[in-house]
């Protein structure tokens, strides 16, 4: 008797547990999302209704019952527009070069047996080491003798090499069985063909890490294209949303349309390739 | 799927055409060169864009401006002795270290609580640990942004404190809650990421060992600090310092929100070397700052390598 009901006590605190947690977890989630969520809703709304609902806090604080894209058409044909599209354009490209130079070099870091790759990888690893942003300043001083202040190449420059996707390029190369070159070596490959061949082909799921990798890092600077280019015709998203919020009269609902779009796009991305993400965090957690 | 392919087959087969008998010619052609040939485009834009920078902020650090002679003259650390000096560096360096003292633990507690909930058995557990996610997919920027308005005396936060019958909060204008407001935001944002790493731990703990505790009778907070906490001690160890280092770095929310006040109150390191280089105009000591910015981070980075050795031979 007494046990039976000891064992329906751990029952029933199971589920009283089971229910806390799923409670507790979806406040934090929701909490979590609220901001985000308040700028769309905010977003869908014309600028002026902004602050119309939020004392005191009533639903139409988180909803719309008349949402409205006029924010993001107006979008379209603004200067933020614009810049989204620059970024757009800056991020493409770094990922495309970026790509191949950081995956070209970490094959010959992870394949080609040649000497001094050890003082290579030291030169990797320390330039990965020295944070970006820190340098930036006495970066963008040696852009502008070199005159590549506001210019598309200064933008994207600085996102190509990257120690980061190199490391996580050469871990995946590393695993790649050595017998798979010999058999490459004597169906007559060069380098070159082993590389395009064999490497490129079995390393899919780790390009798409060390893209994830570039993508994100040119999509969320902010000092860099701050520092090399804020003319009207190289301004990047971020750096024209900020100007936006600094203004005397700002129209919010289109400055959160924005901010919108440029949150949608790299979610997007990571949604879409949401379990190499994942890997790539890992194997950086790993090192 | 078929074109890319096609397109594929016939790349590799040009590259065979192109490649393949070279290299057969050249069978004994140094491993070195063709190393370098792979190498040179990455390689050279490392120690252009990371490493020549670094060097060049050294060396310009320790010399300043000459209006007598013009030019420059050497003047060795004394661009860092005035700095050691400068009332608001100090400061700025004061705040930043007080603010990685204080938002650091706040992260990486808040990241391991929430990894421990959301690896537990819950409805929608994984929806749920996803919008905590979700900001890191936020441009800072952006998030700051948003923030800008959440923080404005008429809006979204001061509407929560008047539900929960709090007085309204002045958050960026007040000298003493501009910096804690800033660790919101940023907390916001990071925590999501720094989960990750945490839960990849937590599931790498072999279940039989939360078993063998609940024999023994371990309570559910004694298996967390007994059981867990040892056990991923290693991404741990990682989330501190990569949270640390980037935390040192924290600049578009400063510029932002606040532009590092009221009064200096939220002036981190990376926002006054910014203003020491544009708005004051002092190239060398801005130079000399990035130095020391730079040499901070490389320590924290040291004291990681210097940790997860330990815990390795441990």
């Amino acid at each position: 008797m007494s046990a039976e009901t000891a064992q329906a006590g751990i029952t029933r605190r199971r589920t009283v547990a089971y229910l806390g947690l799923s409670v507790l977890g979806a406040c934090i989630g929701l909490l979590f999302l609220l901001p985000l969520w308040w700028a769309f809703v905010n977003s869908l709304r014309p600028g002026g209704d902004t602050f119309r609902y939020l004392n005191p806090l009533q639903w139409e604080t988180f909803f719309t019952a008349t949402p409205t894209l006029d924010n993001y058409a107006t979008l379209l044909h603004s200067d933020l527009g614009l810049a989204t599209l620059n970024s757009i354009i800056v991020s493409g490209i770094t990922v495309v070069v970026g790509l191949a130079i950081c995956s070209m070099a970490a094959f010959a870091l992870a394949a080609i047996p040649f000497r001094g790759s050890g003082a290579v990888f030291i030169v990797v690893v320390v330039s990965f080491l020295i944070p970006f942003d820190a340098i930036a300043i006495p970066l963008a001083n040696l852009f502008r003798d070199w005159n590549l202040q506001n210019t598309y190449a200064g933008l994207i420059l600085p996102g190509l090499g990257n120690g980061m996707a190199i490391f996580l390029l050469r871990t995946f190369f590393l695993a790649i069985p050595k017998d798979l070159v010999e058999a490459g070596r004597l169906d007559g490959l060069g380098w070159w063909g082993i590389f395009r061949r064999i490497y490129l082909p079995l390393s899919v799921p780790s390009l798409i890490g060390a893209g994830l990798t570039l993508f994100l890092f040119q999509w969320q600077s902010y000092v860099w294209p701050l520092l090399n280019g804020t003319d009207a015709q190289h301004i990047l998203g971020p750096i024209a949303l900020s100007n936006m919020q600094g203004q005397f009269n700002v129209d919010y609902g289109v400055m959160f349309a924005g901010s919108m779009v440029l949150t949608l796009i790299p979610l997007a991305i990571i949604i879409a390739f949401q379990r190499y993400f994942i890997q790539s965090v890992s194997t950086t957690g790993l090192k | 799927m078929s074109p890319s392919q096609t397109t594929d087959r016939r790349a590799a087969a040009e590259g065979r055409a192109a490649f393949a008998r070279p290299a057969r010619r050249r069978r004994q052609a140094p491993l070195v060169a063709v190393a370098a040939a792979f190498l040179a485009p990455a390689f050279i834009s490392l120690l252009v864009l990371r490493i020549a920078p670094a060097a060049v902020a050294l060396w310009e650090s320790l010399y300043r401006q000459s209006f007598l002679r013009g030019g420059t003259v050497f003047v060795g650390v004394e661009n860092y002795a005035d700095l050691f000096g400068n009332a608001d560096f100090n400061n700025a360096l004061l705040v930043t270290l007080l603010f990685s003292l204080v938002v650091n633990p706040l992260q990486i507690g808040a990241a391991f609580l929430l990894a421990v909930l959301y690896t537990r058995k819950a409805a929608g557990a994984k929806i749920w640990r996803s919008l905590v996610v979700l900001p890191i997919a936020v441009p800072p920027a952006v998030s700051a942004v948003v923030w800008s308005v959440i923080y404005r005396p008429d809006g979204l936060g001061n509407s929560f404190l008047s539900l929960l019958g709090l007085p309204a909060q002045p958050f960026l204008t007040s000298p003493q809650q501009s910096l804690a407001s800033i660790m919101v935001l940023l907390s916001w944002i990071g925590v999501g990421y720094w989960m990750l790493f945490l839960i990849a731990g937590i599931n790498d703990v072999p279940t039989e060992l939360y078993e063998a505790a609940s024999i023994d009778g371990a309570s559910a907070w004694r298996k967390l600090w007994s059981v867990t906490l040892p056990l991923v001690r290693r991404p741990l160890a990682f989330v501190l310092v990569a949270d640390t280092v980037s935390n040192f770095l924290i600049f578009a929310p400063v510029q932002i929100l606040t532009k590092g006040g009221p009064s200096g109150s939220s002036n981190l390191l990376m926002y006054d070397i910014y203003t020491r280089a544009y708005t004051l105009g002092d190239l060398s000591k801005a130079q000399a700052e990035v130095i020391i910015l730079v040499l901070l981070t490389l320590v924290i980075v040291a004291v990681q390598f210097r940790l997860l050795r330990s815990s390795d031979t441990a």
